[in-house]
């Protein structure tokens, strides 16, 4: 276990028990990686903050949620960012806003780019290591994941959207999971 | 030949993408609720694509939220605090009208309750109870009889009741539910099984203000005074 990972465990720990300190420092962490995927799955500030939000309170109100035997705390939290980002999508309707705004993504306003560089510093290294896992898989497995997981595409989606059948989407959906764990569990 | 773990673990990858629609969104729901708690191949693969599905986060450039909302998060976390207090009997009958919004059944008119015999179990429902038993794992069942049972995980305000093949109650009969304390039985709601015989009911509840749930058969449409007879003597 990483020594950020220990860390996580303690501040939930003391978030469990009431901790508000515990809390903003678990926000200082992670909202800034919460806020970008947020954004990249949403395309709207307006949605992103609401998504954030939303993963934070239920972070507050139930923190029996997460389970340290499952994992690192960082995985549970983005990957509740996440399932709420494409919830929220799918429920506004908005794709189509979406997908236009998210190919071309604008700078989000007020960005700081010395919080940028200091969420970096922690979150730097797993982050290069996630996308060099991603680099590694191959081209057509690599892009059924994304559309997937930041378009907020569904497989028929998919599939309809490459011409290929569905069966082909889950296949490659299944072996870029898979090589994914092995090359993430390997530098984890 | 197909291995069964593996058509399973593949809707699975594609269940934590929510990728699924459809049939493979409906499929995966009865996987995750019949089969892969159950089964430590799948469950610890769920594990495994779940922490995956986490660190593809990172992948997204990070970016710094507005100043407003860390404020805004206090705000609300002021204005409802936060569950885990051990609730008295007053506060169970607060929460069981607190029920009447969340499932939007609670007293619920024989018509509504005839509706259901025509209706479908609602997809996001089936979701719902799919992502609850995949975000607590050490979950806690207790059979009801009948077929069904009372799904919870401990600290967490929510509970399902569900249930297949769980029989029809006589005609002009429904289903009661009722959470029970010592002294103390507080009327949750009223149902019927779905036309399948599939019941899945949300309470909005936390399972450790009462002792255990009971449910009777009771006249529909009846004034929820006090427990009638259990509806499934054999449980418990």
């Amino acid at each position: 276990m990483r020594d950020s990972d220990r860390e996580d465990l303690e501040l939930h720990r003391r978030l469990s028990s009431g901790d508000r300190g515990a809390f903003d420092e678990l926000y200082g962490r992670y909202a800034g990686s919460a806020y970008g995927l947020a954004y990249r799955v949403t395309g709207q500030q307006i949605l992103a903050q609401d998504v954030v939000h939303d993963a934070f309170m239920a972070l507050w109100r139930t923190p029996e949620a997460y389970d340290p035997a499952r994992g690192p705390f960082r995985t549970f939290f983005l990957a509740l960012v996440h399932h709420r980002a494409v919830d929220l999508v799918r429920r506004e309707s908005r794709l189509h806003a979406r997908s236009e705004r998210a190919a071309n993504l604008e700078p989000l306003v007020g960005e700081d780019p010395a919080d940028a560089i200091a969420e970096e510093s922690y979150l730097g290294v797993r982050r290069k290591e996630v996308r060099e896992a991603l680099a590694g898989l191959p081209p057509e497995q690599r892009q059924v994941l994304e559309m997937a997981y930041f378009g907020g595409k569904t497989q028929v989606q998919i599939a309809e959207e490459l011409g290929i059948p569905l069966g082909t989407v889950k296949t490659r959906t299944f072996a870029a999971m898979r090589k994914l764990r092995a090359a993430l569990e390997e530098t984890g | 030949m197909i291995d069964r773990h593996d058509e399973t673990q593949e809707l699975l990858a594609g269940y934590v993408l929510q990728s699924l629609s459809g049939e493979d969104a409906a499929e995966a729901d009865r996987l995750l609720t019949e089969h892969v708690p159950d089964c430590s191949e799948c469950r610890m693969m769920l594990d495994a694509f779940q922490a995956v599905a986490g660190e593809l986060a990172l992948e997204a450039e990070p970016a710094t939220p507005p100043d407003t909302l860390l404020p805004r998060i206090h705000r609300e976390m002021d204005t409802r605090g936060r569950p885990g207090i051990r609730w008295t009997p007053g506060r169970l009958v607060a929460a069981a009208a607190s029920v009447v919004l969340v499932v939007g059944a609670g007293g619920m008119a024989l018509s509504q309750l005839e509706d259901r015999k025509t209706a479908q179990v609602p997809a996001a429902d089936v979701q719902g109870l799919a992502d609850f038993v995949v975000q607590h794992p050490t979950l806690l069942r207790q059979p009801l009889g009948g077929n069904a049972q009372e799904i919870s995980a401990r600290g967490v305000q929510e509970l399902y009741v569900y249930g297949r093949g769980v029989p029809f109650p006589a005609p002009g009969l429904v289903y009661r539910l009722w959470a029970v304390s010592a002294h103390h039985a507080t009327h949750l709601r009223d149902f019927l099984p779905y036309p399948d015989g599939t019941v899945l009911v949300r309470l909005a509840i936390d399972p450790s203000t009462f002792d255990h749930l009971l449910v009777t058969v009771e006249p529909a449409g009846s004034e929820p005074s006090e427990p009638g007879d259990p509806a499934w003597p054999e449980a418990g």
